[in-house]
């Protein structure tokens, strides 16, 4: 009696410690995010303006904007969906649906995982090999491919897990009625999976559009407007990198209010794709 | 042991009708293991089949050679007849997607498709008709009445086969498969899932479906396969031990170990 209650004593106290470490723990872990935010509204917040979503970026010492940079990144992000995703959700198809049970998934798989955490700038560097050497300049259009290599992985990744989490029995159901196999993956496993695909997407641009290094050395940075893909184009991060580092007063106050917008954008993408995978959840 | 009906079957009308599937020494093998021995059988046209047997018998396994939905997954094969109305469905020529359009299928879990009631019915049909709004409203409905869903349903067409209840969800899938108008309907454990009451619904509409189609019904139930079917296979480690009138087997089976099994004493 007394053993099992000293037991019992002493578990509570573990559990106390435990718990009590845990709670630190994830103290810490969102420390560093509050504070990054509140650093990016305190300081962000007192550059927003009209001017800077009207105005291009300025030569140093004057005031301006961000309206090149913002329209560089919008046009290379969806340059960069729009060549990855039918890539990214064709190939997690195959290895979801074809095959399933086929080596070459297993291949794929992998050295799509490696892809998935390869560091953004080698990336960036062959693009510069493949594309920018070879026209001779930097170009817009290279940093859109640069941006769709870095969106395949992630798209090949959650179409690949989200059509796993379709029941087998759903397939079967399908193949029973008559359903050829391609049908059976239209109407009904990519329905029961869209919102999962949707939101793989979703997290996609969310990378994307913060990605610094792989544009660097392929669209690098225009201080004018420029809708010419095939001319370097300016973006939030590159502009952001180099505002950032220069000493002159109103670019530094311009890359703080770029890196808000910047996340702001990807936290408003976040939420959206977590409120379309709840809703799945919720079913 | 003979595999074909026992002769007292003249004695019962249906004897007279003839064999829609047979199944003639039929092998399946998961990769190496042997998971069906040698099956003989056949099975009357317009009548319910039940198939018996403890886990693991091969009793659905059996049922999914018949629509060759074994085929899905790797390393699974089949050797041996399977007869539809003459014709070999093993044969490599036969055409799957129309095999399947002619023996419909049923799952233990509801399958509805993720899309609205009506739509549910509509998928199957659209795959080899082309037919008119109006028709199609038709077939819905024949359909939806045909598996006692419709008064159920009739005002929510557009609402989600999801949003259905387990035994409402079960019914749309025998909606869904008798809409596209197959000979044969295979069920798997169709009640396995379901409450009493909608299980005995189940039942009812079985029994009701055997005038136009012959069904054949896999159940771990034995009362089950005692109502609803007029012949039973009682299956035990991938063997076919004995088929007869499910009446026989249920009150004098001639082997013991049918015997056994539907007294309980192992199962």
């Amino acid at each position: 009696m007394s053993t099992a209650a000293s037991l019992h004593q002493s578990r509570k106290r573990k559990n106390g410690v435990m718990m009590a470490l845990c709670v630190i723990a994830a103290c810490i872990g969102l420390a560093w995010l509050a504070l990054i935010l509140g650093a990016l509204l305190y300081k962000g917040l007192a550059g927003v303006s009209l001017s800077v979503f009207t105005e291009m970026t300025p030569p140093p010492g004057d005031a301006g904007g961000l309206l090149n940079a913002i329209y560089g990144s919008i046009v290379m992000t969806i340059i960069g969906i729009i060549v990855g995703t039918p890539i990214g959700v064709l190939a997690g198809t195959y290895m979801a649906e074809y095959g399933r049970f086929s080596k070459l998934t297993t291949v794929v798989r992998f050295i799509n995982d490696i892809l998935l955490s390869a560091p953004s700038i080698i990336i960036g560097l062959f693009v510069y090999e493949l594309m920018v050497r070879p026209m001779g300049h930097f170009s817009a259009i290279a940093g859109a491919v640069a941006l769709a290599i870095l969106v395949i992985p992630v798209v090949v990744r959650t179409t690949e897990d989200m059509l796993n989490l379709v029941p087998n029995a759903l397939r079967e159901a399908g193949t029973a009625i008559g359903a050829p196999r391609w049908v059976v993956i239209r109407s009904v496993a990519y329905r029961a999976a869209l919102s999962g695909i949707v939101t793989g997407i979703l997290l996609a641009i969310a990378r994307i559009s913060g990605e610094t290094a792989p544009l660097l050395f392929t669209a690098l940075n225009n201080q004018f407007w420029s809708s010419n893909l095939n001319a370097p184009m300016a973006s939030l991060p590159v502009t952001i990198f180099q505002f950032a580092l220069s000493p002159y007063e109103e670019w530094q106050q311009l890359a703080w209010t770029g890196a808000l917008i910047i996340t702001l954008t990807v936290l408003a993408l976040s939420i959206f794709a977590r409120s379309l995978t709840g809703r799945r959840e919720d079913k | 042991m003979s595999q074909m009906l026992s002769p007292d079957m003249t004695i019962a009308a249906e004897a007279a009708t003839k064999a829609k599937i047979e199944v003639k020494n039929l092998n399946f093998y998961y990769g190496q293991s042997k998971a069906l021995k040698d099956i003989t059988l056949s099975l009357p046209e317009r009548s319910v089949t039940a198939f018996i047997g403890p886990s693991g018998c091969g009793k659905s396994t059996l049922l999914r050679v018949f629509n060759r939905i074994y085929e899905l997954y790797p390393r699974q094969t089949a050797e041996g007849q399977v007869l539809l109305d003459g014709q070999n469905v093993l044969d490599r020529s036969q055409d799957l997607n129309l095999l399947r359009t002619k023996i419909g299928m049923v799952f233990q879990k509801p399958t509805p498709f993720p899309m609205s009631i009506y739509e549910n019915i509509a998928f199957g049909v659209r795959l080899y008709e082309k037919i008119s709004k109006a028709e199609m409203d038709g077939r819905v409905e024949q359909a939806l009445k045909r598996a006692a869903l419709w008064t159920e349903v009739k005002d929510k067409l557009n609402a989600s086969g999801l949003s259905l209840s387990g035994g409402q969800q079960q019914r749309l899938c025998i909606a869904r498969t008798v809409a596209v108008k197959p000979e044969v309907i295979l069920l798997d454990e169709p009640a396995s899932a379901l409450d009493p009451l909608s299980t005995a619904k189940i039942e009812e509409l079985i029994d009701e479906l055997q005038a136009d189609y012959t069904i054949v019904i896999v159940t771990h139930n034995m009362q089950q396969a005692a109502r609803v079917s007029k012949q039973t296979a009682f299956m035990y480690l991938g063997e076919l031990v004995e088929f007869d009138r499910t009446e026989k087997i249920f009150t004098s089976p001639r082997e013991k170990r049918t015997q056994d099994y539907i007294t309980g004493r192992f199962g």
